[in-house]
């Protein structure tokens, strides 16, 4: 287990245990934060261009753009750059690369033809059948594993993904601990 | 947390108070970040390895956060070391209104029972005091700081004075009607928190407001919500006029007269130039912190006290409690899912102490009581859930079950061979004698700890809960020491000087005007969130102070 997976059910485990229910998202601190960027692709950093267009198209076929943003829109691609440019060191830089290649050549079409290449319905056709047998077991990819957590934590966390898909309330004013669902349907982003 | 206490106290009653803080002053501007958005933080809010690097110790307590590590100490600058096969896990922060900002604000009184239990059982001392004696100085401290709770007339579990309780949620409603029926010497109540759910117009005097139920407390509270002692009793004190506030400022010795046996004053080093200086005084009250505090008794001996100050017992130093946890369970509760949350709860439930008192026990003596939550699981579960596109995401909208997790906190014996002691040779870039803490648990919390989860899995499983997950109780361990950053008991009060570093108004018994009431004077630890019983004491102490200086006697 890579030692950020680790930390990140340290993380959990303590939202459970110690029922802090705010939670992982409940807040932030940066100021330099990656607030606004929604582009996809355009961010300079540790991954190259053909990396980012992986990253984007697996992103935004796990989390597509419905009514509210997809993962691209949300951000996440920018997201996972800075991640990787300024936050991981050389081993989850290389752990990611190696990762990264794997997977394009595992979703790489028995006819040749890459991943970025497909429509978005092929794309869902084919990254749904690797998903389904990474969870399955019958794929190892521990790399997609950490992948998919770090996207659907960018998306969930990021402003689009906390305010638009989810609900996001900055200071709920008062704690009311049984409301019917119908009138909060979506799940708390914090 | 308890020196604001005595600063307040020691204030509103005509004294001149010097606050000598060896971190620096903190401004809400500066220094709190609770106005931070999920998508503001740094990284996915991922610790940095240079937060690994420079804070090894303090970076694996869940209140560290990329936005909240100024509230920590660098474990660099601030070294200590534990003694051959312990792990003791000391956890600080060094700043104004110390680990009042960080604390979990969980609030509850100790009862005659605890108050008694040394007596009871023979573990350590007879505590000098008893419910009765410190009762109005919770009424006190409760109705001041302001504490949110429910009336239940347990009597392990004295009520208080509060404001209104946070809600249950359906989920725990429902838990609390299966345990309760099921154990019928159990109870399941909201949390006792020191966050204003009503405040009083002394509270909004001071700038403090109502709860915004956002949970963002180890953020510091702009609102003033919780208590701090930056919220509350220093502002208090700040407006007597009679408090100064003496930042990056490091005690190191208390200096005594030997011809006259008082203390007269403190040695101090200024933390940014490192000189030192001498600050005097009438009456000395020390607050540092419990491993502080023993610090710099140990470093002021002298002559006439070889062994540190007012050590005559050999007690000081001795006697480290904390409060054991390991004891966790989790648990899906099925049902309600019609229902949902609104707002951030910052608290959640408390099952009071029933071993060894409505419920026996084999193993162990004392008790344990525990802390959870039920709420709808949210987005992190799709991290790690099979699925891609629409579908995919359209399920994470939508709330997942309720999941119930809890942890047991259980009391620590009384025991002279858990201590801290001043290395010999090494120092800190202050000067200051690196602390060497030797602290170990033993049968009586092993056995505990094991209990604990076996109680855990019959709630649990009573309250009808699926994928439940416990540690192995044959097998299980408590956490190692100081996680659960109550450090008490290293100078300990009592009703013999022979055995106890402090009388029953925890003033020394050698130097009589020398006061401690941070955790140090802990004569056991009850199984309680032991902060709201530092407030209570330092309130006691310091107006008992107030009356000697009064009366001339000091």
């Amino acid at each position: 287990m890579t030692d950020f997976m680790l930390q990140r059910r340290q993380v959990f485990q303590s939202l459970i245990a110690l029922s802090a229910v705010g939670g992982l998202a409940a807040c932030g601190g940066a100021q330099d934060a990656p607030s606004g960027q929604v582009s996809g692709t355009a961010a300079p950093g540790y991954f190259n261009a053909s990396e980012m267009a992986l990253i984007a198209a697996v992103a935004q076929t796990i989390i597509p753009m419905t009514e509210t943003a997809g993962a691209v829109q949300a951000g996440v691609p920018v997201t996972l750059q800075n991640l990787a440019t300024d936050w991981g060191n050389a081993e989850f830089q290389q752990y990611w690369r190696d990762g990264l290649t794997a997977l394009g050549t595992a979703l790489t079409s028995e006819g040749g033809d890459s991943f970025t290449s497909l429509s978005p319905s092929e794309r869902e056709t084919a990254l749904s059948a690797y998903d389904a047998g990474v969870f399955a077991g019958t794929t190892e990819d521990g790399f997609y594993r950490d992948f998919k957590a770090t996207v659907v934590q960018a998306y969930y966390m990021s402003e689009p993904g906390a305010t638009e898909e989810l609900a996001y309330e900055p200071v709920p004013g008062e704690w009311i601990g049984c409301v019917p669902l119908s009138d909060f349907p979506k799940t708390w982003a914090t | 947390m308890s020196g604001g206490w005595v600063a307040k106290e020691m204030s509103e009653q005509g004294f001149k108070v010097a606050v000598i803080e060896r971190g620096r002053k903190v401004t809400v501007e500066k220094d709190y970040t609770d106005f931070i958005d999920p998508w503001d933080a740094e990284h996915l809010n991922r610790k940095t390895d240079q937060d690994r690097e420079e804070y090894p110790v303090q970076s694996k307590v869940y209140a560290f956060q990329s936005y909240t590590k100024q509230f920590w100490v660098k474990d660099k600058e601030h070294p200590y070391e534990n003694a051959e096969g312990t792990d003791f896990r000391w956890l600080r922060g060094y700043h104004e209104g110390g680990r009042s900002i960080m604390w979990g604000r969980q609030s509850y009184r100790m009862s005659e029972i605890d108050f008694e239990a040394n007596a009871r059982d023979g573990h350590g001392v007879d505590w000098p005091v008893r419910y009765d004696d410190i009762k109005p100085w919770y009424d006190y401290v409760e109705r001041f700081a302001g504490i949110s709770g429910s009336m239940e007339g347990l009597d392990i579990l004295p009520d208080g004075v509060f404001q209104p309780p946070h809600d249950l949620t359906c989920a725990e409603l429902d838990f609390k009607a299966n345990v309760e029926e099921s154990f019928p010497g159990r109870r399941v109540i909201p949390g006792r928190v020191a966050n204003l759910t009503e405040p009083t117009q002394e509270q909004m005097d001071l700038g403090r407001g109502r709860c915004q139920a956002r949970n963002h407390c180890f953020q510091g509270c702009s609102f003033g919500a919780y208590f701090s002692s930056n919220s509350a009793t220093l502002p208090a004190a700040r407006r007597t006029g009679n408090m100064t506030l003496i930042s990056d400022t490091a005690v190191h010795k208390v200096i005594v007269d030997e011809t006259t046996g008082r203390a007269t004053g403190v040695e101090t080093v200024d933390i940014a130039s490192g000189e030192t200086k001498v600050i005097t005084a009438r009456v000395v009250f020390l607050n540092a912190g419990t491993i502080p505090t023993s610090m710099i008794m140990l470093n002021s001996a002298n002559a006439a006290a070889p062994n540190g100050l007012a050590n005559s017992s050999g007690m000081l130093g001795k006697n480290m409690m904390d409060h054991h946890s390991g004891a966790r369970g989790s648990a899906i509760l099925p049902g309600n899912l019609d229902k949902h949350t609104f707002g951030r709860r910052p608290n959640g439930f408390y099952i009071p102490r029933f071993r060894n008192h409505t419920e026996e026990a084999e193993g162990f003596v004392r008790g344990f009581g525990y802390q959870g939550g039920a709420m709808r699981e949210r987005w992190w579960t799709s991290m790690g859930k099979e699925g891609v596109g629409a579908d995919f995401k359209a399920a994470g909208r939508n709330p997942g079950p309720w999941r119930i997790g809890m942890i047991a906190f259980g009391e620590v014996l009384p025991n002279e061979q858990n201590h801290i002691r001043l290395h010999p040779n090494k120092t800190d870039k202050w000067g200051f004698p690196v602390p060497v803490l030797d602290v170990r648990w033993g049968d009586n919390e092993r056995n505990m700890v094991r209990q604990a989860i076996r109680d855990t899995r019959a709630m649990l499983e009573a309250a009808g809960g699926i994928d439940i997950e416990t540690d192995d109780p044959e097998t299980a361990e408590p956490a190692p020491p100081g996680i659960g950053i109550h450090e008490m008991g290293t100078a300990r009060m009592g009703r013999d000087p022979a055995s106890s570093v402090l009388n029953a108004w925890n003033q020394s018994w050698d130097i009589p005007n020398l006061f401690i009431t941070d955790g140090s004077f802990m004569t056991s630890g009850g199984c309680q969130n032991p902060s709201l019983t530092y407030m209570a004491f330092s309130a006691r102490a310091a107006n008992h102070a107030a009356e000697l200086m009064k009366e001339g006697a000091l």
